[in-house]
């Protein structure tokens, strides 16, 4: 095959990221935040882990997946705020209603980071990519919130835009076209590309590639001896500006987990976390329209040991009760009886629900009322106002969450309009 | 300093029709009536069916998260911090 040169269209793909998300909504809602070091972090406990420093604690040397009482080290002072999803969802979503202004079609790739290809856009072809991306700048400084920062992207495929957001943090603006290119990829190292670690860089140093620069210039018949599959091919083309990242993924699981901040070991402490995990899960598969077909439940223990085991059933699930009975049968048989750092539960093997298979034993039509009925007293008045009476123990553990990398999760919440919506800005 | 706390309060808001904004201006806590200078953020969220709005609002010394309950049409303070760190 000819080698391809570096795309020469015109930069379309658009890639925003906001720059430490929650710490930087969180700095938003509290003006008394801002310019100091803050992280959010699941638990204000010494052990627990920041999901998100702000940009000034990163300047100290604060990271994701540390412990508070590490970061307490670095600086004593930090501030630790507890995670406030309904907060970021509303930033998602009104970052999400702006940007639907500028392309038809606005891929959330996380809570944080959006793609959109504006190519055939009015607004493209009239204003350019970077007029545009100043104005979407503007905007979220205005409408959302002025302490809101996001690093933008631009280049003629998505991962090239995202390797662009990631070039300038925070408040950046990096554009990668055929122009730049070649002083672009000087500037990043292997280990810089989302995707290339350890052992990939094993695999291109064993094909005499050290940099990005010989990355780029490598012909494809040396990326695929590099990666010895496909995946070197579509390398060959990513690099080169061609989309190969336009692909959506099915949901294929629901699944919910907990780190209980006590050390568990019994079964019987354990079930009404079980219980509820299981009872979270599938009201949210309910909710997207499934049944599923099997249960999977895995344990990271305290000791980084790892269980896990699944089981496909004859029969559709789609009551709590039954993936409970199911996902305990599983659980009851670990031979381990360790504290539990992890417990997660899933249902896989989702079929879109339509007509239920009737039973010779169950009533199903019978329990598929029920369970509806017990679903719209819980949307009506809260969730698990009718639970059942062995999660009672576990009711106010397992806090919402937002999912780490995940978008599916954001299926879930719809864009309500409240009629009058107040606007937040200086009084 | 933050402080979790979840007790009710009084509050002003104030509408204006015109911009159609929505604005807390004056929160009575603990026997002190604070001027609120800036909303830093406004959101929702709902339990049920009941629809909440939060303002996370600050006087001069002290950050306030309030939670309208549109059911009820009360007001509860549900954090306060101060300029202070931890």
């Amino acid at each position: 095959m000819k080698d391809f040169v570096f795309n020469h269209n015109n930069p379309s793909v658009l890639h925003l990221d906001i720059n430490s998300c929650f710490a930087t909504i969180e700095q938003q809602a509290n003006p008394f935040l801002r310019g100091k070091p803050i992280v959010v972090a699941a638990y204000d406990s010494p052990s627990g882990c920041i999901v998100a420093p702000s940009v000034e604690a990163k300047k100290l040397g604060m990271k994701v997946g540390m412990r508070v009482k590490e970061a307490r080290l670095i600086d004593p002072k930090v501030i630790v705020v507890t995670p406030d999803p309904p907060k970021y969802r509303a930033v998602h979503l009104r970052l999400r209603k702006i940007l639907e202004d500028y392309a038809p079609s606005v891929v959330p790739k996380s809570i944080d980071e959006f793609v959109l290809d504006l190519k055939g856009t009015p607004l493209f072809e009239r204003l350019g990519v970077l007029a545009i991306a100043k104005e979407i700048k503007n905007r979220i400084n205005t409408e959302v919130g002025e302490w809101i920062r996001v690093s933008v992207g631009i280049a003629p495929n998505r991962y090239l835009a995202k390797t662009a957001a990631g070039m300038q943090k925070p408040d950046g603006l990096v554009v990668i076209d055929h122009e730049n290119v070649d002083e672009k990829y000087q500037q990043l190292a292997l280990r810089d590309l989302c995707g290339i670690k350890t052992n990939n860089i094993v695999r291109l140093n064993s094909v005499g590639i050290f940099t990005v620069a010989d990355f780029f210039q490598a012909n494809l018949e040396t990326l695929k001896a590099a990666f010895q599959s496909v995946v070197g091919y579509y390398w060959y083309m990513r690099l080169k500006g061609y989309e190969v990242d336009d692909v959506v993924f099915a949901r294929r699981s629901y699944s919910n987990s907990f780190s209980p901040p006590q050390a568990l070991v019994n079964l019987e402490e354990i079930a009404p976390i079980l219980q509820k995990l299981t009872e979270k899960m599938s009201f949210r598969m309910r909710r997207g329209g499934y049944v599923g077909r099997g249960v999977h439940v895995s344990v990271l223990y305290r000791d980084y040991s790892f269980w896990h085991q699944g089981q496909t059933q004859t029969e559709v699930l789609f009551d709590g009760r039954d993936i409970y009975k199911v996902a305990y049968k599983l659980l009851s048989k670990s031979v381990f009886r360790k504290p539990v750092h992890t417990l997660a539960v899933s249902a896989f093997g989702l079929e879109k629900k339509g007509k239920l298979q009737l039973s010779l034993v169950a009533d199903v039509p019978k329990k598929d009322r029920l369970v509806k009925a017990v679903d719209t007293i819980n949307e009506t008045w809260g969730d698990f106002v009718v639970s059942p009476l062995r999660m009672l123990s576990a009711k106010s553990l397992i806090a919402d969450r937002i999912a780490f990398g995940g978008i599916k999760e954001l299926e879930e919440f719809i864009l309500q309009d409240t009629g009058v919506t107040p606007v937040s800005h200086n009084v | 300093m933050i402080q979790k706390l979840g007790i009710p309060v009084s509050v002003t808001l104030h509408f204006d029709h015109k911009t159609r904004q929505v604005i807390p201006t004056e929160v009575l806590f603990e026997g002190h009536l604070h001027q609120i200078v800036k909303v830093g953020f406004h959101h929702t969220y709902r339990v049920g069916r009941t629809l909440f709005h939060v303002f996370s609002v600050v006087s001069e010394t002290l950050f306030f998260k309030l939670v309208l309950n549109t059911d009820t049409l009360s007001w509860n303070l549900e954090e306060i911090a101060d300029d202070e760190t931890d």
